[in-house]
């Protein structure tokens, strides 16, 4: 915001976007929506997910036509057929998913598509290794992305919008992959660049990171943008408002549940890579008590999926023992697990949750192929699965056409939902929760946290674990932190801020009382 | 405390250095195969293993295979998986004979490109505008190769050749030796001694009865890795492959480059079919001619981890393989397996010093397994020899498709938007 004084208010507007309407087949994404961005200011459009961000900024980008509008870029009216149009504009876009290919290297993933201004040799790495300073990226040019980290890969599409000489550069949920100590990385890279003239247009429904870096804010809801604020002096539950149009949810519990009855116990727990040379996971001790929420906070690739999936039976452990309410699951399947009572939520629904070209009763049957409803003996209950769905559907609040419509056709929120719906039915006694809030709206997010609570009420033990701190915080009972396939330190929910476990997690150490170091680490690191 | 850790989560890893580059890996394994197939062809006293005239039909077979590998390769790398190389390689077959027989070879090349392309053009329009299944178009297009020509040669051929399924003869390429280099190396090889005159075999068979269609071949691997790797169109073709969608969010214009690719790849593929009909052994379109070479093709460029080097080397072991069998038949096969023995011998070596017990252990039980074949067997039934390359293919892809990188997008049909 120490930049702010950047913004030029005499200039024509860097972008102007005026009564655009977009409608696709049933629904309309887009309905006269307004939009100015001043050059050289960072503008933070809010919304929630399926509001029709992602659908504007394709619209900006030259991906979709606008059905009705009309786009201005420094005063002048422009048509942009192509994203390769919008780029002439000087308009640049950083995907929330990353648009980079994994097997080619940094330099060929930036001259892609814009050989044109300095060829694929020498010439354009030289200007590639000039770019990086710009974006705080330090790596050779050579290197295959997938050698890169999240926050690098970032940076990567950073300067692939340089490259190719964007002065304008949207950047689409860019914090959803971050910690927060990279968030804060890349909010310095923002300022800086901000300050050498670029306009950043903000995507986000973060809000507490919205008003920290924009200078601006424009709310869309339902499709149309609902107003502007001024980051500097709306609060971020006033933003939430206007941006849902009603009263807020909040992860937080009340009063404690927890019991003394043991429902999951893990001991000793270890998990060597593929290879054998280092530990994933290093002696996990974790206990799950039935009414109670332990949540795994960590920066992603501490080895929380692994735990996740060697629990659940995906991966095979080294040693180390798991027991569910007293029945020893080391040596069984996947599916035996799942029986035993554990419900899962994958953190990546795409990948591990659901069919997405199938019907959603269809996803119904999945992992309950052996158990009713679903179910019959040896055969498959298709009616049963299908009457469940519909149960699901409506508890759930799953907003969908029909349980005959495929999966990939609803939003991830209501995807989620299924999910969420599906591992709570058949009566889990432990819930293991990745990111189960993940990429879903506002809406989505309160029920799949009231129905995690109702849950817990009702004894379910859940063991969760979330990149969003607030949720983590709010939802769980006890929190520990996950460093490099070891838990390092337990943190007490009602007191530890999200900056506190953020240390924590980088393995920074602590200052709060409110997270304890586990004693196992001393000794390890000492 | 916590003590402090000595690096931050997400610290970029360092460029991965690799120990050789790659022509220097493709030096060291040619070496290492003429040193094996030498001291195998002294142990066992078969000194066809490396005498000037397998390796000369060894390449006249490795074309082929290489081609059709070519073709596969540059389909794959823009995301096409092309199981219909069989196809289009028979289409190519077709062609040439048709061209050949009329207007002599060149334009044999020609007509079998342009039949081949065709083929490719069909599996372009089926899988990346109608989005079919890459492996269903593939398979239709390979019934179709075999059944369209099926009948085009007894409506063309038969009145000729009064056989539907020949065509009338194919004039052939001239072919060019270097007369007194050849020569002096037909010398070393006569005298019999251990590695110079098995370098000179296989020297004076890669330098006598060269004819035009095997340098173009040849000539095609240096060039499709210039084209693919180091141009833009080459950058675009492959990021296809790997990202379609970031390809398109970068501008690239992902359906024409698979378009391209795919009829690139049927064109080689076609050319593959040329290079059959042209071969010196046969000069004509024979019903099935190719013999499952797409297929092999396919798997040489499997081999080769989708570079055009390995798949030179994937292409010259299984042309290998089958002019070992189409030359000296069973007794050399078996010659060749107690070379595999040796090679087995290595490999288990190798695999104690770097402690993989369990690979070393597998290496040991196939080698006894195979030496015993080797003692007591005089030589291998007819009936299995002439499938010697299909065999190579088995156990060389079920070895080495442990650590292969294919393109990320290969084989996924992409839609826009």
């Amino acid at each position: 915001m120490s930049s702010s004084t950047s913004v030029r208010t005499d200039d024509p507007p860097a972008v102007v976007l005026t009564g655009i309407t977009k409608r696709f087949p049933g629904v309309v994404a887009n309905s006269d929506v307004h939009l100015t961005v001043r050059r050289g200011e960072v503008h933070a459009l809010c919304g929630e997910n399926g509001a029709g961000k992602s659908t504007l900024m394709k619209i900006l980008y030259g991906m979709q036509p606008p059905d009705e509008g009309t786009i201005e870029v420094n005063g002048e009216q422009v048509r942009f057929r192509t994203p390769s149009d919008a780029i002439k504009a000087g308009i640049g876009m950083v995907h929330q998913h990353f648009m980079l290919a994994d097997n080619l290297t940094v330099q060929e993933n930036v001259v892609l598509g814009a050989e044109a201004l300095h060829g694929i040799g020498q010439k354009a790495r030289k200007r590639i290794i000039e770019l990086s300073g710009r974006t705080g990226l330090n790596v050779d040019p050579g290197v295959l992305v997938e050698q890169l980290g999240v926050a690098d890969r970032q940076r990567v599409e950073i300067l692939k919008v340089l490259y190719r000489g964007a002065k304008v550069i949207i950047l689409d949920e860019p914090t959803a992959v971050l910690v927060p100590q990279e968030v804060n990385e890349l909010f310095d890279t923002v300022r800086g660049m901000q300050a050498q003239g670029y306009t950043f247009l903000f995507i986000s429904h973060k809000l507490d990171e919205v008003r920290a870096i924009a200078d601006s804010v424009t709310v869309i809801r339902r499709g149309t943008t609902v107003g502007s604020a001024d980051p500097k002096t709306v609060s971020s539950r006033q933003l939430a408002e206007m941006m849902v149009g009603s009263e807020l949810p909040s992860p937080e519990t009340r009063e404690s549940t927890v019991t003394d009855t043991v429902v999951l116990d893990v001991k000793g727990l270890k998990l060597l890579t593929p290879d054998g040379s280092r530990p994933i996971l290093d002696d996990i001790d974790l206990v799950v008590r039935s009414g109670e929420v332990v949540g795994i906070a960590g920066v992603e690739g501490n080895g929380q999926t692994e735990l996740v999936e060697t629990i659940m039976g995906m991966r095979k452990a080294g040693s180390g023992t798991i027991t569910l309410q007293g029945n020893d699951l080391t040596k069984l399947g996947t599916l035996a697990r799942r029986e035993a009572g554990i419900g899962y939520i994958p953190e990546d629904r795409h990948r591990h949750g659901l069919l997405l070209t199938q019907p959603l009763w269809y996803n119904r049957i999945l992992g309950y192929q052996t158990r009713k409803p679903a179910s019959k003996g040896i055969w498959l209950d298709t009616d049963g699965a299908k009457k469940d769905t519909e149960r699901i559907v409506t508890e759930f609040d799953v907003r969908t056409p029909g349980i005959d419509v495929p999966a990939a056709a609803l939003s991830g929120g209501n995807q989620q939902k299924l999910v969420v719906g599906r591992e709570l039915s058949g009566d889990p006694v432990l819930l293991i929760a990745s990111h189960p809030t993940r990429g879903v709206d506002v809406g989505a997010q309160a029920l799949i946290w009231d129905e995690i609570k109702r849950a817990r009420a009702a004894g379910l033990a859940v063991l969760l674990i979330s990149a969003d701190l607030d949720e983590l915080i709010g939802l769980s009972d006890t929190i520990k932190v996950m460093l490099r396939g070891r838990l390092v330190a337990d943190a007490d929910p009602s007191t530890v801020t999200p900056e506190d476990l953020g240390s924590a997690m980088t393995g920074a150490g602590s200052t709060s009382a409110a997270v304890q170091e586990t004693a196992v680490v001393e000794e390890g690191e000492n | 405390m916590i003590t402090t850790m000595e690096e931050k989560p997400h610290v970029p890893a360092a460029p991965r250095r690799k120990k050789f580059p790659g022509w220097a890996v493709g030096m060291i394994s040619v070496a290492g195969a003429v040193a094996l197939l030498s001291v195998t062809s002294y142990m066992t006293n078969f000194p066809q293993l490396t005498s000037s005239g397998t390796t000369q039909t060894a390449v006249r077979l490795m074309l082929p295979i290489l081609l059709a590998g070519l073709g596969g390769l540059w389909a794959e790398r823009a995301g096409v998986v092309n199981i219909g190389l069989e196809g289009m390689m028979i289409m190519g077959t077709w062609g040439a004979a048709w061209a050949g027989y009329q207007w002599g070879p060149w334009a044999a090349l020609v007509s079998a490109v342009v039949f081949g392309a065709l083929g490719g053009l069909l599996h372009a329009i089926a899988t990346v505008t109608f989005g079919v299944n890459h492996i269903v178009s593939g398979v239709a297009i390979n019934l179709l190769g075999a059944g369209l020509t099926k009948y085009l040669s007894t409506l063309v051929f038969f009145p000729l050749s009064h056989n539907p399924r020949q065509s009338p003869p194919v004039q052939p390429f001239d072919t060019y030796s270097a007369a007194g280099f050849a020569d002096w190396l037909g010398e070393l090889e006569s005298g019999q001694r251990l590695f110079i005159s098995d370098v000179a075999g296989i020297l004076r068979g890669l330098v006598t009865g060269v004819s035009p269609l095997t340098m173009l071949t040849i000539l095609l691997v240096p060039l499709s890795y210039y084209l693919l790797w180091r141009t833009r169109f080459g950058l675009r073709l492959r990021s296809v492959g790997e990202n379609p969608h970031a390809a398109d969010s970068l501008g690239v214009k992902v359906y024409f480059h698979k378009y391209v690719a795919v009829i690139v790849s049927g064109g080689l593929a076609g050319l593959g079919g040329a290079a059959l009909v042209l071969n010196p052994g046969q000069l004509s379109y024979l019903e099935g001619q190719t013999g499952g070479r797409g297929f092999i093709g396919l798997a040489a460029m499997i081999f080769g981890n989708w570079r055009p080097g390995g798949l030179l080397g994937g292409a010259a072991l299984f042309g290998y393989a089958d002019g070992l069998q189409l030359r000296s038949g069973g007794d050399t096969v078996l010659a060749l397996v107690y070379g595999v023995v040796i090679l087995l011998g290595v490999i288990v070596v190798y695999q104690l010093i770097k402690r993989k017990w369990f690979s070393a252990a597998a290496a040991i039980v196939v080698a006894v397994l195979l030496y015993l074949l080797y003692i007591s067997l005089d030589e291998i039934p007819g009936e299995f020899v002439s499938y010697a390359p299909h065999m190579v293919t088995l156990a060389v892809l079920a070895v080495a498709s442990q650590r292969l990188r294919m393109p990320a997008a290969d084989g996924v049909v992409y839609r826009r938007g």
